[in-house]
């Protein structure tokens, strides 16, 4: 039941469904926030990390706020890459407009998905705070707000690209032997 | 086990050659140091001489893989490096930070320490500056990352070597080798599950098949995600180690292994499935390994 949300899986954990606060904890190790928090967890990458945490969270409704808190990952910049989505979207490359991360692209979710994420989700920016029970104080505040849902959930399709099946792809290993049909091998090296 | 038809580069660095033809060169192993919290210098003088201890025994080189997550620790992980490490043995230095990078690089020139660095890591988000600092302060060795955010299927991986699938101004290959990096590993940059993780084992042919470079991963990366592991807490370490076995088995030259502290695991690991193939591949392709190869030390 709880993990009807969060079709994309990844690491976290989830508590309270129908909570309005969802936590993304930079480098702060052994910190769990109260269980009246909808999903938490860490967060590494500026681009398939991002993703996911956008998937999630849009896909439960309930979710209005996302506390950003910690020190943020040092090179990937991961939570300000995160902030930086919320505040400017994507420009026409993918790229996080404004975003400081190394490779902050966003490549596996379509347009809508982000726009649903920039409009359900306001962000409390924490980076820098690592002290817990600030973190705590500012959480509780959050969900004392007891904001509206925002309507339905929204399930994120995954992009992939197009499969090209080349049987003949000679970048694929090379089998110098041949089997036919029956399991019988015809031809065996060079 | 098979055999590439095109030609492999073997790249030599401070007495350790790296790539050529399944069976014929030792896989080597970089292990990490300083991944978490302030440097530990205690713990990881001793890891470092274990794994010394256990490439001699082995054969399978070994190179510490230090990683740098802040200015102010540069300086003294290179003076630890200047203390502990071998004169003729190569280290890596696995730096996140673009600043950061820029520093480390300038301060091994300064040390005369580039011509035994392999520099980790070339990637899409390459800057300005790092491509400055690499041309003027130039690393024996670099490994380029080919994680494309786009697609992480071998194409994918190929595609940003070729042409740097549009993130960048050209492929990866061409900006190492213009910035006058000669010596260059393909890491195909392993993934979480769900995120096609397979893909970085499967890459490994491709990579040596279409250019020849000595290529291998962080499969392990890959354990380290599986939280459904949590279930089965004995079995972690060595599933972690285990991992690593499909990087030769594929053909692949290298393993980046996690924390130095499982070289214990990972050497014997490795030097097994090392045997393996070579006794294959001397057998079906008549590829010969060196004199220092486990199939040589150890059987």
């Amino acid at each position: 039941m709880e993990n009807e949300y969060y079709p994309w899986g990844g690491e976290f954990t989830s508590c309270n469904p129908k909570g309005c606060v969802a936590a993304v904890i930079l480098n702060i190790e052994n910190y769990i926030p109260t269980d009246k928090v909808a999903i938490y967890g860490p967060l590494k990458t500026e681009n398939i990390g991002i993703e996911k945490i956008v998937a999630n969270v849009i896909s439960n409704p309930h979710i209005r706020y996302l506390v950003v808190c910690g020190e943020d990952i040092r090179g990937h910049r991961s939570g300000e890459s995160l902030i930086s989505l919320n505040e400017n979207g994507v420009d026409e490359n993918n790229r996080i407009i404004n975003a400081p991360g190394a490779i902050p692209y966003i490549e596996n979710l379509n347009e809508e998905a982000i726009e649903r994420f920039r409009s359900q989700i306001e962000i409390v920016n924490l980076i820098g705070v690592v002290e817990k029970n600030k973190i705590n104080e500012v959480i509780d505040e959050y969900i004392a707000k007891s904001p509206q849902s925002f309507g339905k959930s929204y399930i994120a399709i995954k992009i992939i690209p197009e499969a090209k099946i080349s049987i003949g792809d000679k970048r694929a290993l090379h089998a110098k032997i041949v089997v036919d049909y029956m399991g019988n091998v015809k031809k065996r090296g060079v | 086990m098979f055999s590439f038809t095109y030609e492999q580069k073997v790249f030599e660095i401070s007495n350790i050659k790296i790539g050529g033809q399944p069976g014929m060169y030792p896989t080597v192993l970089f292990g990490g140091v300083f991944f978490k919290g302030e440097p530990d210098f205690r713990g990881a003088g001793k890891n470092i001489a274990r794994m010394l201890e256990l490439s001699e025994k082995t054969g399978n080189p070994g190179v510490p893989d230090f990683f740098i997550r802040k200015e102010e620790y540069v300086e003294e992980i290179l003076d630890f490096i200047e203390e502990t490490i071998p004169r003729g043995h190569p280290f890596s230095v696995d730096i996140t930070d673009p600043s950061v990078k820029v520093k480390t690089l300038e301060m091994l020139h300064d040390r005369r320490l580039l011509g035994r660095t392999i520099y980790n890591s070339i990637h899409v988000g390459i800057t300005e500056e790092e491509r400055d600092a690499l041309k003027r302060f130039t690393p024996e060795m670099a490994i380029i990352v080919a994680f494309n955010p786009k697609d992480k299927s071998p194409d994918g991986k190929i595609e940003v070597l070729e042409n740097g699938a549009h993130l960048t101004d050209s492929g990866l290959l061409k900006i190492s080798k213009d910035l006058g990096i000669k010596k260059l590993l393909v890491d195909t940059a392993a993934l979480a599950p769900g995120d096609n993780s397979g893909a970085a084992i499967a890459a490994i042919p491709v990579v040596k098949e279409e250019y020849g470079f000595p290529t291998g991963c962080a499969i392990h990366n890959v354990v380290e995600k599986s939280t459904w592991l949590n279930g089965f807490e004995p079995a972690r370490k060595s599933v972690d180690a285990a991992s690593n076995v499909n990087i030769p088995l594929f053909g692949g030259d290298f393993a980046v292994f996690g924390p130095l502290a499982n070289a214990e695991m990972v050497f014997p690991i490795i030097a097994w499935q090392d045997i393996l193939i070579s006794e294959y591949t001397e057998n079906y392709f008549g590829i010969e390994p060196i004199g220092s190869h486990p199939r040589r030390k150890l059987f």
